[in-house]
C-alpha cells in the first residue's frame, strides 16, 4: 500500500467536491479533520488531519516528578483511565525493582476489566449514532450508569479513576462488594445477550454494515492496528494471552474473533468482549486472596535507577505502551507514550478510499478512536 | 502448542545471536534483560537492511519509533518493534549527530512508520530521508522548525 | 330535530346571511390553519416525550410542571430572539423563501381535508375549507411543492453540506412520489371518485386498510420517505451532513423550516387517517357509536402519529443508495401490482 491517496490534492474535474469533516462535527469523539475528495458520492482521497488538542504530554512529563505523573497519566484518554493507570505503574514497578502484592493485582484486574467493559459500552454508543440508531445509544448509555457504579464503589471517582499505585493499589474492596457486582453482573448480561440478537437480526442494520470498511487480516497486520478491528479480521492478537500480566495466566477467558473483518464484525467483537470480561471479573471475585493490597513501606520521593522499560497493556482500543527511561532523578528522562488509538487513526484513511460518504460515519466509529489519545 | 512454545523460545534467545551474525560491525551491546525484552545498539546507516532482515524473520508490528535528545552531541532514534505472534518486544537504538540529524525512513518496509516518523521530525528536527510527505503532524504549521521536545527548548514562542 | 333545526339556522345566520359573514368565515379559515399549526406543536412535544419513553429516558419534564408543558413556548422564544444570519455566500431571495415554501405547501394541502360530514336536512356538509371534485389529486400536486421548498434551501445556502443534502434530497422525493401517487390513486380507483369526501363515504362499512393492505405499506413508507422521517432522513443525518438542507439556518428561519417538517407530518397522518382508516366513519361494521366523526378523525390521526414516532425510536437509517432502490426496484412494482387488485375490488364492488 503506498502512501499517495492519504495526502489531498485539489479537484481537478468540476464532478469532484473536496468535504471537511470537522474539526467541529457530532460524528467526532474529539476534534480532527477528514478532508475527503468526493467524486459523487464515492471517496477519492483522504486526509487525517491530527493535532487539534496537542496538550504536549511528553514533554509536561520529563517535568514531572513520578508520583505526579500518576493521576496525569490517567487522563491520556479519559475512557480507558484504568488501562492507562495500570502500564504507567507496571512501567515504573519494574523500574524500582518492585512487584505489587497478591491481592493488589487482583484489584488491578478487576477494575481494569470493569475499566474495558464500560468503554466498550460507549464505544458502542457512539457507534451506533452514526448508524442513526439513537436508540441503542441510550440503551448502552444506561447499561453504563451499572457498571460505573460499581467502578466508584472501588474507586471513588466515576471517569478519571487514579487508582493504582507503585506497588499496589489506592483502596481495598468494599464490603458487599461481590454481591452488588454480581447483581449488576445479571442484569447487564441478559441486556447485553438480548441487544447482541437485535443488532444481528435488525436488516436495515445488517445491510448498513455487512460488507462495508472490510480490513482483511494481511491488510490489518500491514497498518499496524491491534485490538478490537485486528481480532474483528480474524488475528489472534490479545496482549492478555501472548504476554500474560497480572494474574491473567491463571484465569480462563477467551480471545474473541471474527473473520469477516467489516463493520459487523467489530463491534460483534466488542459486544462478546463485554460478556468475556465479567466472566473474568467473576473468576477474580472468587478467586481474590486476602492480604495487603499496598506495599507496607513505600518511599516518599521515587528515585528509580537509571535504566530503561517498554511496558504493554491491552487497553480496550488496542496495544498500549510506554517507554520510560530514567537517569536515577526523580523526574523521567523520557517518556514515550505509545497510544492504540494513534495506530488505528492511521489506518482510518487507507479503509475509507473506495466506500460511499454515508458509510465514512460508521466505519470511522467503528474503529473507536479516542482523539485525545491521538494527540496528547 | 508445544511448536508454538517451542517457536517463540526460539524467536527469544536466537534472533538477536543471529542478528549479531549477521550484521558484525554494525549491531553491538546486544542485551536480553527479560524473556520478552531485548535491545540492541545500531548504526544508524544500516536501518533499512536489518529492519527488512527483522521483518523476514516474522517481526510484522512496528510498535513505535521515538527520538530521545542527549545534548550536546547525539540523539538517538528508537525502535521497537514486536510481532503478531510471540511476546517479544526488540528495542533498537541508533545514534546520530545533533547537528546534523537524519537517517533513512522505514515507510517502504512498514507502511505504518509514517506518522512516528512525522512526529519525531517536528517533535525534534531528524529528517527521515525518503518518507514521503514528511510535515508536521502534531503541531500547527507556524512551529514547524522549533523542536519543542529538544532539552534547550526554551518554550513557546520562542524557538529552540 | 329541533334542537339541530336552531342550531342550524344561527349557523346560516352567522356564516352565510349577514354582511359580516365572509370576514366570519376568514377567521374561521385561520382558526383551522391554526387548529392543524397547534396539532403540529402537540405532536412536537408528543414526539419528545414518547420517544424518550422508548429510549428509557424521561423527555421535557422541567417547564410548566412534571410534564413540560410550556417546553415548546420556551423554544419558541428562545428562537425567536437568535440572531438572524444570512451566510455571505448564500443566495438570498432562495434562502429566506426556502421555509417559507415549505411551510406554505402544508398550508395549502389543509385547505382540503375534510374533518367530518354532515347531514342536516338531507344536505351533506362536509367540515372542510373546499370541497372539490378532485381534492385528493390536488392533494398529490400540492405536497410536491415540498420538494421545491428543500431544493431552493439546499441550494440557496450556498455551503457544499447544504448541497450535498439537496442532491440526496431530491434524488429520494422523486423516488417515492411516484409509489406514493399510484397508491393514492388506487384507493381512488376502489372509491370510484377523486373526492375525498367519496373516499370516505365508500368506507363506511370496511376500511380501505383491510381492503388493501398492501396499498397502506406502500403509502406507509413513500410517506415516511416524503417527510424525510427516519429511517429515511439521509437529508437531515446529523452524523454525515451536520443537518442537511437546514445546516445555514439559525433562529427562527430554523424554527420554521423544522416546523414545516412536523406540519407536514401531521397533514400526512390525517391523509392516511382519512383515506385508509376510515376517517370519521368511527370502527368497522359498528359505526359511529355516538362519539361525533371528528373526534374519530382526531383519535386515528394521533395513533397514526404515534406510530410514525415508534418508528423513528426503533429503526438505524438507511444509505441513500439503499433508498434508491427500495423505491424503484421494490415499491413501484408492487404499488402497480397493487392498482391491478384495487381495480379487480373496485370492479366487484361496483
Amino acid at each position: 500500500m503506498t502512501h499517495e491517496a492519504t495526502q489531498i490534492t485539489s479537484p481537478t474535474k468540476p464532478s469532484e467536491i473536496l468535504l471537511h469533516l470537522g474539526p467541529q462535527h457530532p460524528l467526532q469523539p474529539g476534534p480532527f479533520l477528514l478532508d475527503l475528495k468526493i467524486e459523487g458520492e464515492t471517496i477519492k482521497e483522504a486526509e487525517l488531519k491530527i493535532g487539534y488538542i496537542h496538550k504536549g504530554m511528553e514533554k509536561v512529563f520529563e517535568d514531572r516528578t513520578y508520583i505526579q505523573i500518576l493521576p496525569l497519566a490517567d487522563r491520556i484518554c479519559y475512557l480507558a483511565s484504568n488501562s492507562n493507570n495500570d502500564v504507567y505503574c507496571r512501567g515504573v514497578e519494574e523500574l524500582l525493582g518492585i512487584e505489587p502484592t497478591e491481592r493488589a493485582k487482583y484489584l488491578r484486574v478487576i477494575t481494569n476489566e470493569l475499566c474495558r467493559i464500560q468503554s466498550h459500552l460507549l464505544g458502542i454508543g457512539e457507534y451506533t449514532t452514526d448508524v442513526g440508531f439513537l436508540t441503542m445509544f441510550l440503551y448502552m448509555i444506561r447499561e453504563r450508569e451499572g457498571v460505573v457504579s460499581l467502578l466508584e464503589a472501588i474507586t471513588g471517582s466515576r471517569l478519571n479513576h487514579n487508582y493504582a499505585r507503585f506497588g499496589g493499589v489506592a483502596n481495598d474492596l468494599p464490603p458487599g462488594y461481590k454481591e452488588m457486582a454480581l447483581k449488576t453482573f445479571g442484569e447487564l448480561k441478559k441486556q447485553i445477550k438480548s441487544h447482541d440478537e437485535l443488532l444481528s437480526s435488525d436488516s436495515i442494520y445488517l445491510s448498513r454494515t455487512k460488507g462495508v470498511g472490510v480490513l482483511t487480516a494481511k491488510q490489518a497486520s500491514e497498518l499496524g492496528v491491534a485490538g478490537p478491528p485486528l481480532r474483528a479480521s480474524g488475528v489472534e492478537y490479545d496482549l492478555r494471552r501472548i504476554e500474560p500480566y497480572l494474574v491473567y495466566d491463571d484465569l480462563d477467558f477467551k480471545v474473541i474473533t471474527q473473520t469477516d473483518g467489516d463493520v459487523f464484525s467489530r463491534v460483534k467483537v466488542r459486544l462478546l468482549e463485554i460478556l468475556e470480561s465479567i466472566y473474568i471479573i467473576e473468576q477474580c471475585l472468587d478467586q481474590i486472596p486476602s492480604g495487603p493490597y499496598k506495599q507496607d513501606v513505600m518511599p516518599y520521593i521515587t528515585r528509580p535507577k537509571p535504566g530503561e522499560v517498554y511496558s504493554r497493556i491491552e487497553d480496550p482500543r488496542g496495544e498500549m505502551g510506554m517507554y520510560i527511561i530514567s537517569d536515577g532523578s526523580d523526574k523521567p528522562y523520557r517518556f514515550r507514550i505509545r497510544g492504540p488509538a494513534f495506530a488505528t487513526a492511521q489506518a482510518l484513511p487507507p479503509l475509507l478510499i473506495g466506500s460511499y460518504v454515508a458509510d465514512v460515519a460508521a466505519i470511522a466509529a467503528s474503529m473507536d478512536s479516542c482523539t485525545s489519545e491521538v494527540d496528547r | 502448542m508445544g511448536d508454538e512454545q517451542a517457536a517463540k523460545q526460539i524467536i527469544d534467545k536466537n534472533i538477536m545471536i543471529e542478528l549479531s551474525n549477521n550484521f558484525p560491525n554494525v549491531v553491538s551491546d546486544v542485551d536480553v534483560p527479560s524473556p520478552n525484552r531485548a535491545v540492541a545498539r545500531i548504526d544508524s546507516s544500516q536501518v533499512k537492511e536489518i529492519m527488512q532482515f527483522l521483518l523476514d524473520k516474522g517481526f510484522d508490528h512496528l510498535s513505535c519509533i521515538s527520538g530521545v535528545d542527549y545534548p550536546p552531541d547525539k540523539m538517538e532514534v528508537v525502535y521497537h518493534v514486536t510481532s503478531y505472534s510471540g511476546p517479544l518486544v526488540i528495542t533498537l537504538k541508533a545514534s546520530i549527530p545533533r547537528d546534523d540529524p537524519n537517517i533513512d525512513s522505514l515507510c517502504d518496509i512498514y507502511w505504518n512508520a509514517n506518522w512516528y516518523e512525522r512526529e519525531t521530525y517536528e517533535l525534534y528536527g531528524i529528517i527521515f530521508n525518503d518518507c514521503p510527505y514528511l510535515k508536521v503532524l502534531l503541531l500547527p504549521e507556524d512551529m514547524e522548525g522549533e523542536w519543542p521536545l529538544r532539552k534547550d527548548y526554551a518554550g513557546y514562542p520562542n524557538p529552540t | 330535530m329541533g334542537f339541530l333545526d336552531t342550531i342550524m339556522n344561527y349557523l346560516v345566520i352567522i356564516f352565510a346571511s349577514n354582511q359580516f359573514a365572509p370576514w366570519i368565515r376568514g377567521v374561521l379559515g385561520g382558526l383551522v390553519i391554526g387548529g392543524v399549526f397547534g396539532g403540529a406543536l402537540v405532536m412536537v412535544y408528543l414526539e419528545r416525550k414518547f420517544l424518550g419513553d422508548i429510549q428509557s429516558r424521561i423527555g421535557p419534564n422541567r417547564v410548566g410542571g412534571r410534564f413540560g408543558l410550556l417546553q415548546l413556548i420556551a423554544d419558541a422564544i428562545k428562537l425567536f430572539t437568535k440572531e438572524d444570519i444570512i451566510p455571505a455566500r448564500a443566495d438570498k431571495w432562495l434562502f429566506i423563501g426556502a421555509p417559507i415554501v415549505a411551510l406554505t405547501s402544508g398550508f395549502l394541502m389543509v385547505a382540503v381535508l375534510p374533518f367530518d360530514l354532515l347531514v342536516i336536512k338531507g344536505n351533506e356538509y362536509a367540515v372542510a375549507v373546499s370541497r372539490m371534485d378532485v381534492s385528493i389529486l390536488y392533494l398529490e400536486a400540492v405536497s410536491g411543492l415540498a420538494i421545491f421548498g428543500l431544493f431552493m434551501a439546499g441550494w440557496g445556502s450556498g455551503s457544499k453540506y447544504s448541497l450535498l443534502a439537496g442532491f440526496r434530497n431530491i434524488a429520494k422525493m422523486i423516488g417515492y412520489e411516484v409509489p406514493l401517487g399510484v397508491s393514492i390513486i388506487s384507493v381512488a380507483v376502489m372509491a370510484h371518485s377523486l373526492d375525498i369526501v367519496e373516499i370516505v363515504k365508500a368506507q363506511s362499512s370496511i376500511w380501505f386498510i383491510i381492503a388493501q393492505p398492501l396499498g397502506f405499506i406502500i403509502f406507509g413508507i413513500a410517506l415516511l420517505a416524503d417527510l424525510g422521517r427516519i429511517p429515511f432522513d439521509q437529508t437531515e443525518a446529523e452524523e454525515e451532513l451536520i443537518a442537511g438542507w437546514a445546516t445555514e439556518y439559525s433562529g427562527m428561519r430554523w424554527g420554521l423550516a423544522f416546523f414545516a417538517e412536523y406540519f407536514h407530518a401531521v397533514v400526512g397522518a390525517l391523509i392516511v387517517s382519512l383515506i385508509f382508516l376510515g376517517g370519521w366513519n368511527g370502527l368497522p361494521f359498528v359505526g359511529n357509536l355516538g362519539i361525533p366523526g371528528i373526534i374519530w378523525v382526531l383519535i386515528k390521526t394521533i395513533m397514526v402519529i404515534m406510530l410514525l414516532i415508534w418508528i423513528r425510536g426503533a429503526l438505524p437509517r438507511l444509505r441513500i443508495d439503499q433508498v434508491s432502490d427500495l423505491g424503484w426496484k421494490v415499491l413501484l412494482p408492487l404499488a402497480l401490482l397493487n392498482l391491478v387488485w384495487a381495480t379487480i375490488i373496485g370492479l366487484m364492488w361496483a
